[in-house]
């Protein structure tokens, strides 16, 4: 490829500004020189020129207003989720922890036994059973009524 | 000496804003809507070509960036990183949309010389004549996205070739010759209207 070719390939980028100086320099020097290349020159700058000042789309009335509107929603919504996280979380300790506590509760008023259709009930395994069973069922009702409310609330 | 005050002045204010935006300071947000809402709206609709579509995708947008701005990096360009934000969103709608791999150029394999002679008319003195910029606007419409982002990038927001490889993610290399062939297809088509 010639000067001249190398030169003319350069020509879009050299309009847009796209060039290393020592590329931009090499294009101004040959377009001085060559006509052809000069009128390219023109051309894609003519082009670059337009680009530069094409109709506007115009940001549309209270969109802003509306993003922060929509900011802060989306704020409150995390906020509550991260609240009834923890809320969830303490609730389920709290059924673990008050099983256990009702369990050495019976224990100190029955003695060491409390049979039910033939299962001893205050056998650790089974009261642990049992106490993460009602832990459970604690938290998910809660998280139901939580979630619930939240749909209840979107709704309205 | 008063240009280096002022560039440090405009610094500290950025980082001051960023902080703020840490904190979710609603003023800070506010004021930096406000402050970006023409330019990223502008690169949204060029981008999907749908103006109820940009602005949803201007708030999700600002959405992204509060969730993210935790892990910012104070000594990256924030205007290339709000753009790559929104650009990522736009880029991921039209794929949705579309179905299809918007990275894939089109390539027409002609060699520049072959495609601008010097013996074609004055294309560009027949669009003066024919409401140049609407003309202007409808080709670039009419671009691959990949076509459009990188003219907008460059010629509406002014973004340096490094800014624009930041905001798209690819080599300095590949957005030069992006660019070189968005404005070839760019002038091809409004050759092909006249």
């Amino acid at each position: 490829m010639n000067e001249h070719d190398s030169v003319w390939e350069m020509l879009a980028l050299a309009a847009a500004g796209a060039l290393e100086p020592k590329e931009q320099s090499r294009v101004d020097r040959h377009a001085r020189e060559c006509d052809l290349c000069r009128k390219g020159l023109e051309k894609w700058a003519a082009y670059s020129q337009s680009l530069r000042k094409l109709p506007q789309p115009v940001a549309p009335e209270g969109m802003a207003q509306r993003t922060q509107a929509l900011i802060l929603q989306h704020h409150a919504e995390a906020a509550d989720r991260r609240k009834h996280e923890w809320f969830l979380a303490a609730l389920a300790i709290f059924g673990w922890g008050s099983g256990w506590a009702s369990w050495m509760l019976v224990r100190a008023i029955v003695g060491g036994s409390l049979y039910l259709f033939g299962v001893n009930l205050l056998n650790g395994l089974t009261w642990s059973v049992m106490s993460m069973a009602v832990a459970g069922i604690t938290a998910a009702t809660g998280a139901l009524m939580l979630g619930g409310r939240r749909e209840m609330r979107r709704f309205l | 000496m008063i240009l280096a005050a002022a560039m440090s002045l405009k610094e500290f204010t950025s980082d001051r804003e960023i902080a703020l935006l840490k904190k979710r300071d609603p003023d800070a947000i506010s004021d930096l809507i406000g402050r970006y809402q023409q330019r990223l709206y502008r690169f949204l609709v060029r981008m999907v070509q749908d103006p109820a579509t940009a602005e949803d995708l201007f708030q999700q947008t600002w959405i992204r960036l509060l969730e993210k701005i935790g892990s910012y990096d104070a000594r990256r360009n924030f205007d290339a990183w709000l753009f790559a934000i929104a650009r990522n969103l736009s880029i991921d709608h039209l794929r949705r949309r579309r179905g299809v791999s918007l990275d894939d150029e089109d390539d027409s394999g002609l060699a520049m010389a072959d495609r601008l002679s010097a013996s074609e008319p004055d294309a560009l003195e027949q669009l003066l004549d024919f409401e140049r910029g609407a003309m202007l606007a409808a080709a670039i419409a009419d671009l691959p996205p990949i076509h459009r982002e990188v003219l907008t990038l460059r010629f509406e927001e002014d973004m340096k070739l490094e800014q624009i490889a930041e905001v798209a993610a690819i080599p300095l290399s590949t957005v030069k010759s992006r660019l070189h062939r968005a404005l070839e297809a760019l002038r091809q088509r409004i050759e092909g209207v006249l």
